[in-house]
């Protein structure tokens, strides 16, 4: 069964020009004691504290804003749904800026993500991720390098190699979903100039070397992305930049996630 | 350069995987930081950057990305680490001849604070130029020292002095280059690296004396603990790995025509104060190729002689002496001396 609860504590977003976004709530909070009415903070807990930043920011700069993050706290384990009121007091508790809860099934949960438009969904689960990106939602993985940075801008990560691959047949709707993402991104980057962003771009790329990077950059370029941190790997060991640069997630252009 | 390709250890080139198709249409691969010699290399020392800084320091960042993407196609001229990492490249392809299989190699690296705005025109460059670096870090105005940590890297080149002080600190050799305008032909074939004695490959103690208390104090210490090692100073890490390359070269009976010397430039004299620091560094097992004792005389006519692809030293003033030869020369800003007027200060007789 499918249920959303919208979150009288925060005012809805305009369906026309949010960008929606999932994250579940297995993410956000930690578990808490039994006897506990609050969850504890979970890894992705600085992650929408980031998203909500990012808002803040839009809105002072043009309160008429419609450009936003819509946040939308997706339950799939049917355990914790029977635990949906503490969600939901949860995240009033904290103040997040969540417009809507969804509770869904561990089978259903993809549809829900498609029926409220959503355009980025967050998991800690790699199946969970799977199974949306082949529905054609673009997904990424949240784990303890990522997600958790208490960092003041939003940052995102884009893994190049995925960004440059040549399409074979036609578009796959994950790689669609990924460019209008991008896109997305790259229009709330220009409400902002570079010393006052809340929001932090970078790219990797790990296959091949400059020329490819370079590829990476003029397609995120004409996606009308602007790149503010770049990182030509060759080849080198991921685990060390991606400590340094500790992005909130990273997309790899709907192509699934990180591969080793 | 030619572009080739290289067996991997798996065997030869297949198409079974990508890897190894990948591999075949690449340039060389590149070796695993942890066996390479890693250079990092800031933009502003391989290229000539002014034009842009002073974009930036007069109408701020925005309008000089913009200035930047504006000029994409158009590439940098050759700054003052270029004709350096042109020899590292030299040395390379040297050492591929002879060890085909071998990562022990210079990677060198790109590292900038730089916004990777000006990602393109950097990557335009390299290629017009012909170089061989295919990793880069842009770090949007972060400080790249951890990334420098990340790629254990054994030599930061940077036009920033508080980014070599930061690197220094944390245990990785730096040095600061400057664009000078007279520069003197060197070597094509031949990497010819010159180093300053104390606070460079030796720490700082003996100068400590000097400053302290005089010439005379300086040279009864240095006789008093003649047997007494000197310890390491910022670079010793740096000509460790210089000689390990080399070695490489003499097991294939190549000493003579050896594509690295070494040199050391030092104000330390022969018959006195020098005998310390060469029973350092044999004890330290390293060989310099050559150890030039000045008894304080000026170390630019012999640097001028020399023609290193660089010459680190820790005084400003014998930076800016040999600078003004046309020699290559970087600021290792450590020890002792960096409290005094550069100018000021020669060290007469170390």
């Amino acid at each position: 069964m499918v249920s959303t609860v919208l979150n009288t504590d925060v005012k809805q977003k305009d369906a026309d020009h949010a960008v929606v976004i999932a994250v579940t709530s297995r993410a956000v909070f930690g578990s808490g004691a039994d006897d506990d009415e609050v969850y504890g903070e979970g890894l992705a807990f600085p992650l929408l504290q980031a998203l909500q930043r990012v808002n803040e920011h839009l809105l002072m700069n043009n309160p008429a804003e419609l450009l936003l993050f819509d946040i939308v706290l997706l339950t799939t384990d049917s355990q914790q749904q029977q635990q949906s009121p503490r969600i939901i007091s949860s995240t009033r508790h904290y103040g997040l800026e969540v417009g809507r809860f969804c509770f869904s099934s561990e089978e259903d949960f993809v549809e829900n993500l498609l029926k409220n438009n959503v355009q980025l969904f967050l998991s800690t689960d790699r199946n969970e991720a799977s199974q949306a990106t082949q529905r054609g939602v673009l997904s990424a993985l949240l784990d303890h390098q990522t997600a958790s940075c208490p960092s003041e801008q939003l940052k995102v990560l884009f893994f190049g190699d995925a960004v440059i691959q040549p399409d074979t047949g036609p578009t796959p709707p994950s790689r669609q979903a990924a460019r209008s993402f991008s896109a997305q991104l790259g229009e709330m980057q220009r409400r902002f100039t570079m010393s006052d962003s809340p929001l932090s771009i970078g790219l990797v790329t790990w296959r091949g070397g400059r020329d490819s990077c370079a590829d990476a950059l003029h397609t995120l370029r004409s996606r009308g992305v602007r790149v503010d941190e770049a990182y030509c790997l060759a080849e080198a060991p991921w685990g060390p930049i991606l400590s340094v640069f500790r992005p909130h997630f990273l997309l790899s252009d709907g192509f699934g996630g990180l591969e080793g | 350069m030619t572009k080739g390709c290289i067996q991997s250890h798996d065997g030869p080139c297949s198409s079974s995987s990508l890897y190894h198709s990948l591999s075949c249409l690449s340039l060389f691969l590149q070796p695993k930081p942890e066996n390479a010699v890693t250079i990092a290399v800031s933009s502003r020392v391989l290229f000539r950057t002014e034009r842009e800084q002073k974009v930036f320091e007069q109408k701020g960042v925005e309008e000089y990305l913009r200035y930047q993407i504006e000029h994409e196609n158009e590439p940098f001229a050759p700054g003052p680490a270029f004709p350096f990492v042109k020899a590292l490249e030299t040395v390379n392809a040297r050492l591929r001849d002879l060890y085909p299989q071998s990562e022990e190699l210079f990677d060198i690296v790109l590292v900038t604070y730089n916004h990777a705005h000006v990602g393109i025109r950097l990557i335009n460059t390299i290629n017009h130029h012909n170089l061989f670096i295919e990793r880069f870090c842009m770090t949007g105005g972060s400080s790249p020292i951890g990334y420098l940590k990340a790629w254990q890297t054994n030599l930061y080149l940077s036009a920033d002095a508080d980014k070599v002080r930061e690197a220094l600190a944390e245990g990785i050799a730096a040095a600061t280059m400057f664009m000078s305008e007279k520069i003197t032909e060197v070597s094509e074939y031949q990497l010819r690296v010159a180093f300053d004695g104390d606070a460079v490959l030796f720490s700082d103690e003996s100068e400590r004396i000097f400053k302290a208390h005089g010439l005379d104090k300086f040279f009864e210490h240095e006789r008093e603990n003649e047997d007494t090692l000197l310890d390491h100073g910022p670079l010793k890490g740096f000509l460790e790995v210089l000689g390990k390359l080399q070695k490489k070269f003499y097991a294939k009976g190549q000493r003579l025509d050896c594509p690295i010397r070494t040199y050391l430039v030092t104000a330390r004299s022969a018959a006195s104060s020098g005998i310390r620091a060469l029973k350092t560094l044999r004890a330290w097992g390293l060989e310099i190729d050559e150890a030039l004792f000045l008894a304080g005389a000026p170390k630019g006519p012999m640097l001028e002689k020399i023609r290193p692809h660089i010459f680190f030293d820790d005084q400003m003033f014998h930076v800016e002496g040999a600078a003004e030869m046309g020699t290559i020369a970087a600021h290792v800003p450590y020890g002792i001396a960096q409290n005094h007027n550069p100018k000021q200060n020669a060290s007469v007789g170390k």
